[in-house]
């Protein structure tokens, strides 16, 4: 064992050399913090791409995404045309309060309407606040940062390999648009 | 036995009765609402009966109504030290029934994400475990240890703690450009500064007089009560999952001549169960930067598989058990064929390594119990599941 408080002598070293050293205390309320682009702090809504489909309240595991809707039924635009009815968001809401921040909605929604944003500050007194509707869910849209670039063994975003494949090979005539959405 | 008294308020004069002492739900070194029921002879514990379930959230009912990708958010979540070793029961389990193989990139990313994980966990236990015993500042050092891998577990999942980047086929997205090697920077600030935290702790003489002799748990007892883990390897028990029976890539990294490698002891104290947490956060340290290696040598390619719309496991069970770092991790899946299962049955390693609890603790100073409580090294939401 040697010299009887040796072990401790040794930790109070350990300590004096942290003395010397900068303190790595991060000051967070004045410097705010350098989160990550895949930070999930909040989610943001892109209510133009939402088309009520309900993919992403029916995935959810607690079930705190709320949505409603009616339907409107667009005249033809064309003389004899169809009438064509489409789906109205009237409230899309996220209960912050039960949300799990799996990210499960945003991987669910197959038109990117909803993206995490690194934002974490919106604590509330109460409760019932953290319900956040469609209003607040859009001003998140402008903290949304783009996704990392890919580890160069990764294989290609699918966006960019879409995109390679359009141009190699131009897409036949006629709207194709449409399809995603009959699916 | 003796008889026994509660004793409340005015109850002085029985000087020679069994005391019945409660520690917890609330009490600091319980780790959250964990509650034991001491008998106590003077000073000396008679009898111990660790009492569970304070933190039951019914995580298995709650499986039985889920997908498999929804499970993943709630089994990431009973052991929250844990969270991404827990995750790879779940999908290595759906992974084997629906004959789903993940991509090797996933593979490597994987192993080398659980060994952080388990750094991760151990640290923590490496800070609190001598906070409980009264040595503060131990604690902000682990913890600063823990910053700098928590930012690139940040960084690649999203998540501090529940990761939610294990899907069934591999992981959620690709690593960001980069993160390789700040991963690999992030590995070597911790070994560095490991030396900080042993240099606080071994050889300390208040730390031995604390742990050493405390609490010998007995290969037969660990044997007896399913206990696993470092705890179980503090005791002489030789068995690791990660050698034993190898999953992810294990089987290369523990192979002779490789980076990983079974920390045991013999004592089975508290000290030695320290002792095997504090060497296998080297270990893990090793097995990672192994891993970093491995996966920026690794060809282009894919990190999980398409999935279909519905992913149905077929009908059958399975049995899928991992060496998480408390433990054995263990998910029964049994599946009717429908996109939920048909029952998820968990085993998690805490709740084995707390029910020991009740043999160990008689015979001991209640002072020596916080020290033996401690060195058990369980998290309350994996005992309650």
């Amino acid at each position: 064992m040697g010299l009887p408080g040796r072990g401790l002598a040794g930790g109070l070293a350990t300590t004096f050399r942290t003395m010397t050293r900068r303190s790595i205390t991060q000051q967070y309320p004045d410097v705010s913090p350098d989160l990550p682009p895949r930070t999930r702090g909040v989610i943001a809504l892109l209510e133009e791409n939402c088309t009520v489909c309900m993919l992403c309240a029916r995935e959810c595991p607690d079930w705190c995404i709320y949505i409603d809707s009616h339907k409107e039924t667009l005249p033809a635009t064309t003389e004899g045309g169809r009438e064509r009815t489409r789906n109205v968001l009237d409230r899309f809401a996220i209960d912050f309060s039960l949300c799990m921040y799996c990210g499960i909605c945003i991987e669910a929604c197959p038109f990117d309407a909803l993206f995490w944003s690194p934002e974490f500050e919106y604590a509330e007194l109460d409760i019932r606040e953290l319900v956040h509707e469609r209003d607040r869910l859009a001003l998140w849209m402008d903290t949304v940062p783009p996704p990392p670039p890919l580890d160069p063994g990764a294989e290609e975003a699918k966006e960019i390999a879409a995109a390679r494949k359009a141009v190699a090979a131009p897409a036949p005539t006629g709207d194709r648009h449409g399809e995603g959405a009959a699916r | 036995m003796t008889q026994e008294l509660t004793v409340g308020v005015g109850a002085g004069e029985l000087a020679t009765a069994d005391m019945v002492l409660n520690i917890g739900p609330q009490h600091p070194s319980t780790h959250g609402v964990l509650r034991l029921r001491i008998v106590l002879d003077g000073e000396r514990i008679r009898h111990a009966e660790p009492i569970v379930g304070y933190m039951h959230r019914g995580a298995e009912k709650l499986f039985e109504v889920r997908d498999y990708r929804q499970i993943i958010v709630l089994a990431n979540r009973h052991d929250w030290l844990s969270a991404f070793a827990n995750e790879l029961g779940v999908v290595l389990a759906v992974e084997r029934m629906t004959g789903i193989q993940a991509p090797e990139r996933a593979v490597w990313a994987r192993t080398l994400l659980a060994e952080l994980n388990r750094v991760l966990n151990h640290l923590m236990f490496l800070g609190s475990y001598p906070l409980e015993l009264g040595a503060i500042t131990p604690v902000f050092y682990a913890f600063r240890e823990r910053e700098v891998l928590q930012a690139v577990m940040e960084e690649i999942s999203g998540g501090r703690m529940h990761y939610m980047f294990n899907r069934v086929g591999g992981l959620k997205e690709d690593l960001p450009a980069g993160w390789l090697g700040r991963t690999a920077e992030a590995v070597a600030v911790v070994r560095r500064r490991m030396a900080d935290l042993e240099g606080l702790l071994v050889g300390n003489e208040i730390f031995r007089a604390r742990t050493a002799g405390v609490g010998v748990l007995s290969a037969e007892l660990v044997h007896g009560y399913g206990v696993s883990g470092p705890i179980a390897r503090a005791s002489g028990v030789d068995f690791d999952l990660r050698r034993d029976e190898p999953y992810l890539a294990y089987a290369e990294l523990f192979a002779p001549g490789g980076p990983g490698r079974v920390v045991t002891r013999s004592a089975g104290d508290a000290l030695a169960r320290f002792e095997c947490l504090l060497e296998q956060v080297h270990v893990s340290l090793d097995l990672a930067d192994a891993c970093v290696d491995r996966i920026a040598a690794l060809p282009r390619g894919p990190i999980n598989v398409r999935l279909p719309k519905v992913l149905k496991a077929p009908e059958g069970a399975t049995y899928a058990w991992t060496e998480n770092p408390l433990g054995i991790n263990g998910y029964y899946l049994v599946s009717r064929g429908e996109k939920t299962p048909w029952r998820l049955k968990l085993r998690s390693a805490s709740f084995n390594n707390v029910q020991v609890l009740a043999e160990i603790l008689p015979g001991n100073l209640v002072a020596d119990m916080v020290s033996i409580l401690g060195s058990m090294f369980f998290v309350v939401g994996d005992v309650d599941k």
